[in-house]
């Protein structure tokens, strides 16, 4: 019988058509089912997304704005070509001319008055919009070719919507010596499922949050409600994270699509005043500038755009040139984090290459909406383009410094020295080295209670350090390289980042554990401030003798992979509570702080319960999340045996949690806050620098060598035998 | 005396430090630095075996690279020679006098004073005569000007090519020199040598020089004239022969190598092969001879039997 024949057969068909039917219920099942199921899952809501600054204009409104925002933009720009003219007169009958003149109006006029006049578009409500038009887009790559994406693809798959990815190409090695995701089984990693100590909260848990504070200055007990969440930075407009983008099928709903904010990047005026938290019959979620004002702004990317949410961790919110930071909503007022994440800031005052104009961009060259971060990663971060380079050699070159007489010696020193640890000197003063979530204070001005910043300081050696980095770094953010001479002394995660030695960073802890117990009577100052300063101190000596161990066995050839040179690092630990079931010789899994119960009652125990009882953290302690992803989380943290699916939480009370210290200090990057005029040569070359270069690995003779002040800055023997050296000495 | 220098000036540098301290001015880093340092090789090392020691020129805006690699130098043709030998002058003194790094430094001025400098078979004076009518020293663009043995010759590295040392290797090091500055030809659309046939496959296999500089006599060295690409050799059969042009230098010493490595058969067989690199599969070359060798054992074998069969023949017909 032929095939057809076969096929035709009554018997067949039927069956034929029993297996389409699968299929197609399948495909509807994973279409339509799977994303309830999914979100029923982990806990998660995706409702239709409306916001009130989205407002349909009529056209004679579309007009008078479109007229306002061209005459402001026409007056900028004026106000630029005639800046160096004259005399303020003059200038200013210059610039009336200038503000009549057609090929002027023409120029300066934000571009999409006219697009959106053509169009017909009298309200800007999201994506959809923007679509309209840029439903694909041109992406030029490295190697000089073009291709054409789906604009919303590309985007809903990029870090800045997804926050972590599955990826390979991490330059990030678990304490097991295995490079995370270098394996068949690839798992989510990221900020969405990272608890980190600066923000004290997982995304899951602290994704928007309306706090009432209780400010003293307020009128007798006025409750003042504030935004706190990681939602403020990272773009999606919905109830919580993209947390579909985890499982390697499915997608975000279209109606979280919707929630994206394309304005906060792409529109020149924004008004910062509409990103707080609101409340609709769904729960919480961010507020988004989607008036047509911001829409009609339009224009290329800028780093005045991009500082929006960046200078948050660079310049940090208490910096004086965080423009963000002055717009904190009209109502619901977003909360600053006085304690700087890196402390340093881009900006023309602080920052030479912000001062040149130059903009993000220009290093960080986007593929679409793809932005490199550099090759170089130290803090798991996802990385959306991993082999892209961003670095200050594309533009400087091989010999950069050209003024200094002594250019050689100095381009002599790249290669050793990262630009970087002479050019940026010192971070800001509010750089925060150690906080503690456990013992918060209460802000009286704010009216809430905050983690304690125990220790802050931007000054070399105390806020920041200096350590050998070839590009690699650990799971938990500590910079891997080694000496180049092959040292095996040079061990920082013993040394240089696991304990603090420096007195002055030591009485100010003890200072502060002092202050700390008149409100927390319990601690016991001596060992407060060992556990700070000497984290190891937490560990016992079985998991500090295997700490030794893996170091050496699992990140030795990881320290000594490729080129090292010296960077500047920023220091940072924390005090959490850890589920102590999931310990090893590098930290434990530290759980999250639900930020109301954090901020409003200061009850610490309280507010990790609330946050543990967040779906998707149960579901972690569960077996599917448990083989899905955390088994192999847990080897890269350096805890073997697999995560432990103990549930920390039993009749309400906290079972196996303990306050600690993770083991060593994170060390974050420190790429901005370039100054033109670096560190003196004294500054190293002398007893005492700010580069412990015993530390760092060197024998002690080439120490002599470095430290050695004479061979620097002897004067010449001309100087000394005209000079009569005996009339000068002391 | 110098160690007491060295004292007094720690003493007074200590003392400048304490008087800038006590009157609260920090030092700044344009305070200049001055040192008087030794002038053996390892004193000159300590800074110019920095990598990346280098500045770039404001006249030229070329990168002068003051690097020496200690090691390579420590392999290199000079690597007996302390460094104030060639490098005369204060250079004990940092930053080095103006005087010291005005002069020029000269191959042949050096070489020419040793006192066997006759007793070589390829004089420097040759060497100089020779590039005097190069194309590096007659051109009148701009950019020649100045060119010197440097330009190709880096005195710190420079080596003979030893024996046993892969001939790719020397081909790819040697004509990466020239590509230095000639960098335009190895663009990806670049129309040079477009002529040769499988350009690519000469790129890899043979120097510049070859066909760049002129005919030589047997048991010359190469030339130090570079010709013009108008002057140059466009002749095939140059090369192309059973009285090969390339057998006389580069590949003169792959013989070399290749009796070094192969034996005297490898050489004697494969070495005059019409198309240069043609067998050079050692595998095809033994298949080759094997082959050969089993069709003459065999031919033997047929005559034999053939003359067996015959004498048998012939010995049956005596009997009858």
């Amino acid at each position: 019988m032929n095939p057809i024949a076969t096929m035709l057969d009554p018997k067949y068909t039927r069956r034929l058509f029993i297996g389409i039917g699968v299929l197609i219920a399948l495909a509807l099942a994973y279409r339509f089912l799977y994303p309830i199921i999914f979100d029923a899952y982990v806990g998660k809501t995706n409702a239709p997304l409306t916001y009130d600054t989205s407002k349909r204009l009529t056209d004679v409104e579309f007009e008078a704005l479109a007229q306002s925002l061209s005459e402001d933009a026409r007056r900028l720009k004026a106000e630029a070509v005639v800046a160096v003219d004259q005399n303020p007169f003059a200038r200013e009958v210059k610039i009336e001319m200038l503000m009549n003149t057609e090929s002027f109006i023409r120029d300066s006029e934000p571009r999409h008055i006219k697009y959106f006049r053509e169009a017909g578009i009298r309200q800007y409500e999201g994506p959809k919009t923007c679509l309209t038009c840029h439903a694909t887009l041109e992406v030029d790559h490295p190697d000089g070719t073009r291709s054409t994406v789906n604009t919303l693809d590309d985007l809903v798959n990029s870090v800045h919507f997804k926050f972590q990815t599955m990826a390979g190409g991490f330059s990030t090695y678990g304490y097991d010596g295995r490079q995370v995701n270098a394996g068949p089984h690839k798992i989510p990693v990221g900020k969405i499922d990272r608890a980190c100590g600066i923000p004290g909260s997982f995304t899951w848990t602290g994704w928007a949050a309306l706090i009432s504070s209780h400010p003293e200055h307020g009128s007798n007990g006025e409750v003042v409600l504030r935004s706190e969440g990681c939602g403020q930075c990272h773009i999606g407009g919905n109830y919580q994270p993209a947390t579909e983008k985890m499982m390697p099928v499915g997608d975000v709903p279209d109606m979280a699509k919707e929630g994206i904010d394309c304005l906060i990047c792409h529109a020149a005026h924004y008004d910062m005043n509409q990103r707080v938290v609101i409340r609709d019959e769904y729960g919480l979620r961010w507020n988004q500038d989607r008036s047509l004002r911001a829409a009609l702004t339009v224009a290329p990317i800028s780093s005045e755009t991009c500082l929006r949410c960046h200078q948050h961790n660079m310049g940090g919110d208490a910096y004086a040139h965080n423009d963000a930071a002055q717009a904190l909503g009209y109502q619901h007022q977003r909360l600053l984090h006085r304690g700087a994440k890196r402390g340093n800031p881009f900006s023309p005052a602080d920052d030479a290459h912000a001062a040149a104009g130059i903009q993000c961009t220009d290093c960080h060259r986007p593929e679409g909406h793809k932005i490199p971060r550099g090759r170089l990663g130290v803090d798991l971060v996802a990385n959306d383009l991993p082999d892209k380079t961003v670095s200050c050699e594309t533009c400087h070159g091989r010999a950069p410094h050209n003024a200094s007489e002594n250019k050689a010696l100095l381009n002599g020193h790249i290669a050793r020295l990262a630009c970087e640890t002479c050019h940026i000197p010192r971070l800001e003063d509010n750089n925060v080295v150690l906080r503690d979530w456990v013992h918060p204070t209460w802000d009286a001005e704010e009216g809430i209670w905050e983690p304690t910043d125990v220790y802050r300081s931007g000054e070399p050696g105390k806020g920041f350090t200096y350590l050998w980095f070839n590009g690699n770094g650990t799971f938990l953010a500590n910079a891997l390289g080694n000496n180049p001479n092959g040292s095996d002394t040079y061990d920082p995660l013993m040394q240089q980042i696991a304990r603090i030695d420096d007195s002055e960073v030591i009485a100010a802890v003890r200072a502060k554990a002092t202050e700390l117990k008149q409100q927390y009577p319990a601690i016991d100052i001596e060992r407060y401030v060992q556990m700070a300063t000497d984290p190891l101190s937490q560990l016992s000596p079985e998991l500090l003798e295997q700490r030794r161990a893996m170091i050496q066995a699992n990140l030795r050839t990881a320290m000594n992979d490729g080129k090292s040179r010296i960077y500047p690092f920023k220091l940072f630990n924390a005090m959490m509570y850890e589920d102590m079931s999931n310990q090893g010789p590098f930290g434990a899994m530290i759980l999250p702080f639900d930020y109301n119960i954090y901020y409003e009652t200061g009850d610490t125990a309280a507010s990790v319960k609330r946050a543990i009882q967040d779906p998707i953290v149960q579901r972690m302690y569960q077996e599917p999340f448990k083989r899905y992803m955390m088994d192999e989380f847990m080897a890269y943290f350096g805890v073997s045996g697999g995560w432990k699916t103990i549930y920390p939480l039993v009749n309400d009370q906290l079972v196996n949690v303990e306050p600690h210290w993770m083991r060593q200090m994170g060390t974050l990057m420190v790429n901005h806050g370039i100054q033109r005029q670096g560190h003196d040569c004294a500054a190293c070359h002398a007893p005492n620098g700010i580069m412990d270069f015993k530390l760092l690995g060197y024998t002690a003779e080439r120490i002599a060598e470095l430290q050695d002040p004479a061979l620097l800055r002897k004067p010449s023997v001309t100087t000394l035998t005209t000079a009569a050296p005996e009339s000068v000495a002391p | 005396m110098h160690n007491r220098l060295t004292k007094r000036a720690s003493g007074w540098l200590a003392g400048a430090v304490l008087l800038s301290a006590l009157l609260g001015t920090s030092s700044t880093s344009t305070a200049a630095i001055h040192g008087q340092l030794g002038t053996d090789n390892s004193d000159c090392l300590r800074c110019h075996r920095m990598e990346t020691l280098a500045y770039r020129d404001p006249q030229s805006g070329e990168l002068v690279d003051l690097h020496v690699n200690g090691e390579q130098f420590g392999h290199s043709a000079h690597a007996e020679v302390p460094c104030i030998d060639c490098h005369q002058g204060d250079f004990g003194q940092y930053p080095h006098p103006a005087a010291a790094l005005a002069q020029r430094l000269d191959c042949v001025g050096c070489h020419e004073d040793q006192p066997d400098a006759h007793e070589r078979a390829y004089r420097f004076q040759t060497i100089e005569q020779e590039f005097a009518r190069s194309i590096h020293a007659t051109s009148d663009s701009p950019k020649v000007k100045g060119f010197n043995c440097h330009h190709c010759h880096d005195p710190h590295t420079f080596r003979n090519s030893a024996i046993g040392q892969p001939i790719a290797e020397i081909v790819r090091s040697d004509n990466q020199l020239c590509l230095s500055c000639h960098s335009k030809i190895r663009e990806p659309y670049s129309t040079a040598h477009l002529w040769l046939p499988k350009r690519d496959k000469h790129w890899q296999a043979v120097r510049c020089l070859e066909c760049h500089t002129p005919l030589t006599d047997l048991g010359q060295p190469v030339s130090h004239q570079l010709l013009a690409g108008k002057d140059s050799n466009f002749d095939c059969v140059n090369c192309h022969s059973q009285e090969q042009r390339l057998l006389q230098r580069l590949y003169q010493y792959r013989s070399a190598t290749d009796l070094e490595n192969s034996g005297w058969l490898s050489k004697a067989i494969l070495n005059q092969s019409y198309v240069v690199g043609m067998s050079r599969s050692p595998l095809l070359d033994a298949l080759g001879l094997g082959v050969m060798g089993l069709t003459l054992c065999v031919l033997i074998a047929h005559g034999w039997g053939r003359y067996r069969a015959y004498r048998r023949f012939r010995q049956h017909q005596l009997e009858q």
